[in-house]
């Protein structure tokens, strides 16, 4: 696996866990938007 | 709900192009896709600091709290993105000019935007009372946006520019990118902007309902 | 919140403002004290340590400036400060509208700069053998670049009057600002000291920058302050 293949893949994994982490919290704030 | 969907397809799409596709500046080679991360972030924390100056110019004007959080939540953002473009920043001058740091134009304003952003922070740890604070901070966050033009258009034409980064970045700019170049780029620039709307608006709502659920606690 | 109609305009307002600010300096000479002490301070380590080298006009224009604004920063906070401090700020903000009182307070800032400008300039020559190629040029980057450096940060000074922890906030929040005002002065000034042909033609950037920061400062405070200053 070429350096250039790495990189783009730990930073492709590091986007997914950033975008599934901000959906949690989007869904979280929702909710309580929701019980208000 | 669906333009989260986008954002999070255009964002992999340009981290998986950026690195696959061909280098933007062939005489520097790898380096140089640095570029696409690199400007968005700068973009982005130019952006964070114009809104956080439109939300103190309306508290001024109409005293709404909430107004002082968009512009903090704002801030923190910017400040940020900011720090994430200063670093890309040094990494790429010191790949295409051999040093991390040279005072040029473009440097200098992206680290006095982090010195603004440094300062406001700790002017609002150093008030107590929220409408106090929220409004000595609008002030200070209107009084350091207008020395923005300065470093922007001013100062170029004073600071020597040792390094003619404007003219080596103005080439893959707007004039001549190449058409792969801009098919990754201003994706980058679309993905990173909705990526700060969302996350604003996060950081907006759990602000507002922090503050809301204190207001109640003390009632 | 409207004041009574009164027959002074603003520049007599202001003038009896900044008189205020001068008799009670003068009694105390504390904001004086402050920054004489601090500019002759830095000026001996300056000069003890590349004094008698033989350095490029760069690094003298830099160093006289670096002087300067610490100096500035240890004192001209004091002008709002003071009221705070001593509980006058309230009776000042009852007595008086907020313009004439920034304008007051501007001017005395600027005075006290001066003062600390005369005093420096000549040290800073006599300790560290630099030549003034162009003293006209100098002076008028010192002037310009000091009605700069006033106007930017009497409203800072307003600002961190208000907060609670003072410590080293002013120059943290003056900085940042100042920085455009630092490079025209201290390019201005670069080509004041090396010899330079018509100078002021090669200056002409730094000395447009100087005039605008000023100009545009100055403005954006007179308009901000009133936020500053009311409780």
């Amino acid at each position: 696996m070429t350096s250039n293949y790495a990189v783009m893949a730990v930073t492709l994994i590091i986007w997914v866990g950033l975008f599934v982490y901000l959906l949690r919290l989007d869904r979280k704030v929702k909710r309580l938007e929701e019980k208000k | 709900m669906w333009w989260k969907i986008v954002l999070f397809v255009v964002m992999s799409w340009v981290i998986i192009a950026a690195f696959v596709y061909p280098a933007p500046q062939q005489g520097i080679g790898e380096a140089s896709r640095i570029f696409y991360f690199h400007v968005p972030q700068a973009w982005v924390a130019v952006l964070a600091f114009v809104v956080s100056m439109i939300a103190s110019v309306r508290y001024l004007r109409k005293g709404d709290l909430l107004d002082d959080d968009r512009a903090r939540v704002a801030a923190e953002l910017g400040f940020l993105f900011c720090l994430l473009a200063t670093v890309t920043g040094a990494f790429f001058a010191k790949v295409t000019w051999n040093s991390f740091w040279n005072w040029d134009p473009r440097e200098t304003s992206i680290f006095v935007l982090l010195l603004i952003y440094g300062a406001y922070f700790a002017l609002r740890s150093a008030i107590d009372g929220a409408e106090k604070r929220a409004r000595l901070a609008s002030v200070y966050a209107i009084f350091a946006f207008i020395t923005m033009p300065f470093l922007v258009f001013v100062v170029p034409r004073v600071l020597p520019s040792l390094h003619p980064s404007d003219s080596v970045v103005d080439s893959s700019g707007k004039i001549t990118m190449s058409s792969t170049t801009a098919l990754v780029f201003f994706p980058s620039l679309a993905a990173f902007t909705i990526l700060f709307i969302w996350v604003y608006w996060l950081g907006l709502k759990i602000s507002v309902g922090q503050r809301r659920a204190a207001e109640e606690a003390v009632r | 919140m409207a004041s009574p109609k009164s027959s002074y305009g603003l520049a007599a307002k202001s003038l009896a403002v900044l008189r205020k600010d001068i008799l009670s300096e003068y009694r105390t000479r504390y904001a004086i004290n402050a920054i004489l002490l601090f500019g002759v301070t830095t000026l001996t380590v300056v000069s003890f340590a590349v004094g008698q080298i033989g350095l490029p006009a760069d690094v003298y224009a830099a160093l006289f400036w670096i002087i300067i604004f610490f100096s500035a920063m240890s004192g001209l906070a004091q002008v709002f400060v003071k009221e705070e401090e001593s509980k006058t700020a309230i009776i000042l903000k009852l007595t008086a509208d907020p313009t004439p009182v920034y304008w007051g307070k501007l001017i005395f800032n600027f005075l006290l700069l001066t003062l600390l400008e005369v005093i420096i300039t000549p040290l800073y020559f006599v300790m560290t053998d630099v030549v003034l190629h162009n003293a006209a040029l100098f002076f008028t980057v010192l002037i310009l670049g000091s009605i700069g450096l006033a106007g930017a940060t009497t409203l800072i000074a307003a600002i961190i009057s208000r907060a609670s922890i003072k410590g080293a906030l002013f120059a943290v929040l003056s900085f940042p600002i100042l920085l455009p005002l630092l490079i025209g002065a201290i390019g201005g000034t670069k080509k004041a000291l090396g010899p330079v042909e018509a100078p002021f033609a090669a200056a002409s950037s730094e000395l447009q920058l100087l005039v605008s920061y000023a100009v545009v400062m100055i403005t954006a405070s007179v308009l901000l302050f009133e936020f500053v200053w009311e409780e």
